[in-house]
């Protein structure tokens, strides 16, 4: 069976993170979401994928040149219309009676998806229990069988959600076409108005999903999956190196003596880390970035290209690729009061979220859920204590 | 240049042969040709494109053939000249890269026995000259073969197959490169690693004068006396992904998309922030710490490129005298010193041309090092150390990832022998490495400039002629510049010192010879701008290469594509994407086959 993979989107509330790259690329457990759902397909008897991209396909086109045995098709989508249109790209693609459709931007599970391959009837979606229908499609049912799906209603309504991966055969094609021409381009849309003509879709619960909507949220899914990656140790660790607990190191990275590292830990290739850094878990450090002595960090996502300087304290935070970080940096860690999307909510536990490329001179505090966007300059001895906008100077 | 491939193993030879000459299409060829042999040889030939052969090709139950994709140069593109070619009883096929410089003389002698020739090839020569010894009785193919070779002067790597003998095949080289790869119950020759790499990634490299005998389940060498020989296998790190497109629409946007992971590759393991020190191996350790007094580079095409802004960098750094040559000059003419550290760049490790060179400064008793991207070729197999620059295989004909990373090599080299010779600090040391580190984030800055440079190339596109300029650095840049566009596009375009249009091409400047001045806020500056106002007055574009943070370039130049500043030294490598992303969207524009422009080939292994 094939599957198609839907991978154009950009993910704008997950901004600065996604100005160079689309939601898919963003790292989990230091790999692209998207390569956590092609772990999801191994073993489970799809080998050819169709990957629809378009916002900045080439960071994608670079990463998956191919994946273990799965085969991969590229398709095209110019102008992100939505999920209809999206899987209307790979439609020449798809020869056999009927095929999976996944978003590239979620994390799945292997075996939830055998299970909605092995699904009887022709229409098959995966839903999930989530304590906040709200944010997503949330689906009603009799008896298993799909009777509405309304897109992110008003008020909590329902307690299922849709996670957007479907079995369809390969006949939804021409009906998505026929919507299409009427200005219908969400394949919710498109599965209500099947329903409305008396089609029958299944259902299936799944405990595996999750999403990635604000950038906080990327924090909680790394800590979730970290866990899963099995731990290697490659590179140069020196004496006098402290290592508990499950802890990954990339070949070529050096960790130098005096270090401390509570797993779960995850570094990546080329990195220096050290002499006498603390890394507590849950913590992921992309490729070639390096950390200063006497620094410490916990519960974050550095991403490749970045370096913390001496001293620094990160914690709960986001630091994104070719960031400079000076010396005795400090996060405060707290809550902090957002709104999102009209609605008021209180963060807990939160650090800072810092775009690509920035540097930050030495000695600069942030507050609590900070976001720093991409490409800014902060000099040093400020304290940071409102969100900034790309491209800003900080003096 | 040519690609050649064997088979001998369990699948269906013929489909397996297409395949492996498919993943050699990029070394550039203008026809191809097959032989499978079962009772007989069956032979099929074509001009022109691979599938044209495949879909004329019938199923054969054969599991072993030969095949061929020919790139000319003696005889001209014809389907009797492709090869395999054969002996007068039809029991005999022979493919071959290189050039029999001795063919007419053989040709002649073997006429006068009696041999009818078919083609113009000096291919040709070899098949008739192993008929003369074979005895099908003795089933004598190796000796044969061996008797053969040791009548021709020139370059050579074949594999012959046999119908009497129809369980082997032989393969033989001097100076063209010849690799066998090992697999379970199967075995592959080829000219090179990508053809066989879809099967193994174990390989046994011949050397020259060796010869080898390749059944399905073993693998014989010989040298030239017959003595064995034992050799040991090497794993290949390479990706068969990295010889696939992906879904770009070419392997050269593709391999420039590539940039900045191949940087990483290129720093990984060699610098250290926290030691503040760059480490190679120790072949290499050992040249560089007995003193380096002088340094001369020599290499053809691109890698001259490399090599001329090598020379700048090395020169700024080191405070040495460093001279470049090119490979076919230096070879004959070049003055060998003996304290001279000699450095090759070489691509593929097998261009023919700085092989000879690389022979010639040996036997004058300098010290050798190679920076090269294939490692076990015939280059680093004749250096005293060399460096691998760590890109995977190239695809696309125009060189850009290797391009990119041999300038970083020589930039390492250069920080190395500036650290051995106390030019450079430790705290300098301790910068470069942490721009160095910055550096594949200033290659994605370029690479997201994409859409601008698409832009300023529809301004070229329609172009007769375009002039590159720099100073310093930016000169070889602005060489390589021109030779990216014409090599892709095939627009005539010229690289010039920024100062030297005055001496003589500003003759050739009319209002419609667009510029392409590369400029860099060094103590040059005031006088490339002074070089932009003497263009513009004859009414010419000015497309300016940039610092991002110049705002003066703008008053004087009609578009302004720029580059993120680090250092100096650095700046070539963002500049050179620049560069090929222009090159490739004007040659895209115009509908040139970007991948395998014409009368070009990938490695040059004749001279």
């Amino acid at each position: 069976m094939k599957a198609v993979i839907l991978a154009a989107g950009e993910g704008k509330r997950l901004r600065p993170f996604t100005e160079t790259m689309p939601k898919v690329m963003l790292p989990v457990a230091n790999k692209p979401i998207l390569e956590h759902v092609f772990d999801a397909l191994k073993n489970t008897g799809i080998n050819d994928v169709i990957l629809v991209v378009g916002y900045k396909k080439e960071v994608i086109m670079e990463h998956f040149k191919e994946y273990n045995d799965i085969k991969i098709t590229y398709v095209i989508q110019d102008k992100q219309l939505g999920t209809a249109h999206a899987l209307l790209q790979a439609k020449k693609q798809i020869k056999d009676s009927s095929f999976v459709v996944i978003p590239g931007d979620n994390i799945i599970d292997q075996k939830s998806i055998i299970k909605l391959m092995n699904d009887k009837s022709k229409y098959s979606l995966l839903i999930k229990e989530h304590p906040h229908p709200s944010k997503y499609g949330v689906v009603f049912l009799e008896k298993d069988k799909l009777q509405r799906i309304v897109e992110k209603p008003p008020e909590e309504i329902g307690k299922f959600i849709s996670t957007g991966i479907y079995k369809l055969p390969k006949t939804i094609f021409a009906e998505v076409e026929k919507q299409a021409s009427e200005g219908i381009y969400s394949l919710s849309a498109v599965i209500q108005n099947l329903i409305d003509e008396g089609k029958i879709i299944n259902t299936i619960q799944t405990d595996a999903w999750m999403d990635i909507v604000y950038p906080w949220d990327l924090i909680t899914v790394n800590e979730a999956m970290i866990h899963n990656t099995p731990s290697t140790t490659a590179g140069r660790i020196e004496k006098n190196t402290v290592i508990k607990g499950k802890v990954s190191i990339g070949k070529d990275t050096k960790i130098y003596s005096g270090c401390y590292i509570v797993g779960p830990v995850i570094i990546g290739e080329s990195c220096e880390i050290g002499p006498n850094v603390c890394i507590f878990p849950s913590t992921t450090i992309g490729n070639n970035s390096v950390v200063h002595p006497f620094s410490e960090i916990q519960n974050s996502i550095i991403m490749d290209d970045v370096h913390i300087g001496s001293n620094s304290f990160v914690t709960q935070s986001i630091i994104a690729k070719g960031s400079r970080i000076g010396n005795n940096f400090s996060s405060i860690i707290g809550g902090k009061g957002v709104e999102i999307e009209g609605e008021f909510k209180k963060l807990k536990n939160l650090g800072v979220m810092i775009g690509e490329d920035c540097t930050v001179g030495s000695h600069v505090v942030m507050d609590p859920g900070v976001i720093i966007g991409r490409k800014c300059k902060i000099t040093s001895m400020k304290r940071i204590r409102e969100n900034i906008p790309s491209n800003t100077e900080v003096m | 240049m040519c690609g050649i491939v064997g088979y001998n193993g369990f699948r269906k030879a013929d489909t397996v042969i297409i395949d492996c000459l498919k993943r050699l299409e990029y070394r550039g060829y203008d026809s191809v040709g097959i032989a499978t042999v079962d009772k007989k040889l069956n032979i099929f030939k074509e001009v022109g494109e691979i599938s044209k052969l495949e879909n004329r090709v019938p199923s054969f139950e054969s599991n072993i053939a030969v095949g061929h994709t020919r790139w000319a140069t003696q005889g001209g593109v014809t389907r009797t000249n492709a090869h395999p070619h054969i002996d007068c009883k039809d029991a005999i096929a022979v493919v071959h890269n290189g050039i029999i410089e001795n063919f007419r003389q053989l040709r002649e002698t073997l006429e006068k026995e009696g041999h009818k020739f078919i083609s113009d090839t000096d291919t040709e020569v070899l098949a008739h000259l192993i008929e003369e010894k074979y005895d099908k009785k003795k089933k004598n193919l190796e000796d044969a073969v061996l008797s053969a070779v040791k009548k021709v002067k020139g370059s050579y790597a074949i594999v012959v197959a046999c119908k009497d003998e129809p369980d082997k095949l032989v393969g033989a080289r001097k100076e063209s490169p010849l690799v066998i790869g090992v697999g379970d119950n199967e075995n592959f020759i080829a000219s090179d690693i990508p053809a066989f790499l879809k099967y193994t990634n174990r390989v046994i490299y011949l050397d020259d004068d060796e010869i080898c005998t390749v059944t399905k389940n073993s693998i014989k060498v010989y040298d030239k006396n017959k003595k064995k020989i034992d050799k040991k296998e090497k794993l290949i790190d390479w990706d068969v992904k990295d010889a696939e497109k992906s879904g770009f629409p070419h392997f050269m946007l593709k391999e420039i998309y590539e940039q900045p992971d191949v940087i990483h590759q290129v720093l990984r393991g060699r610098v250290s922030e926290v030691d503040r020190d760059i480490t190679f191996n120790e072949e290499v350790e050992n040249l560089l710490k007995n003193g380096v007094d002088s340094i001369h580079i020599v290499a053809c095409g691109t890698s001259f490129y490399a090599g001329f802004i090598g020379k700048y960098i090395i020169e700024e750094l080191t405070d040495i005298p460093v001279s470049v040559d090119l490979s076919s000059e230096y070879r004959y003419f070049g003055y060998k010193n003996q304290g001279s550290l000699v450095i090759c760049i070489t691509q593929s490790g097998e261009t023919a041309d700085t092989l000879g060179a690389l022979r010639e400064a040996k036997n004058a008793g300098c010290k050798t090092l190679v920076v090269t991207n294939v490692i076990g070729s015939t280059a680093t197999r004749l250096s005293d150390a060399y460096i691998l620059t760590q890109s995977g295989p190239e695809i696309g004909v125009a060189a850009t990832k290797t391009f990119t990373s041999q300038i970083l090599v020589l930039l390492l080299l250069a920080l190395k022998i500036g650290i051995i010779k106390n030019k450079i600090g430790r705290d300098e040391i301790h910068e470069y490495i942490q721009q160095l580190r910055e550096l594949p984030r200033k290659v994605r800055d370029v690479l997201d400039k994409n859409n601008e440079i698409l832009k300023t190339a529809k301004q070229l596109k329609n172009a007769k002629s375009v002039f590159f300029i720099g100073r310093g650095v930016n000169y070889p840049l602005s060489l390589e510049g021109a030779l990216k566009l014409k090599e892709i596009s095939y627009i005539h375009a010229e690289g010039f010192a920024a100062g030297e249009l005055k001496h003589g091409p500003f003759a050739l400047l009319t209002k419609n010879t667009p510029v392409v001045a590369i400029t860099s806020k060094d103590n040059t500056y005031d006088k490339i701008i002074t070089n932009i106002g003497e263009v513009k007055a004859r009414g010419p574009k000015v497309i300016a290469i940039a610092e991002e943070n110049d705002t003066e370039i703008e008053k004087h130049a009609d578009i302004v594509l720029r580059y993120p500043t680090n250092s100096n030294i650095l700046s070539p490598i963002p500049i050179t994407v620049i560069l090929q992303l222009l090159a490739y969207h004007i040659a895209d524009l115009r509908g040139c086959s970007i991948d395998k422009p014409r009368n070009l080939a990938k490695s040059v292994t004749v001279e």
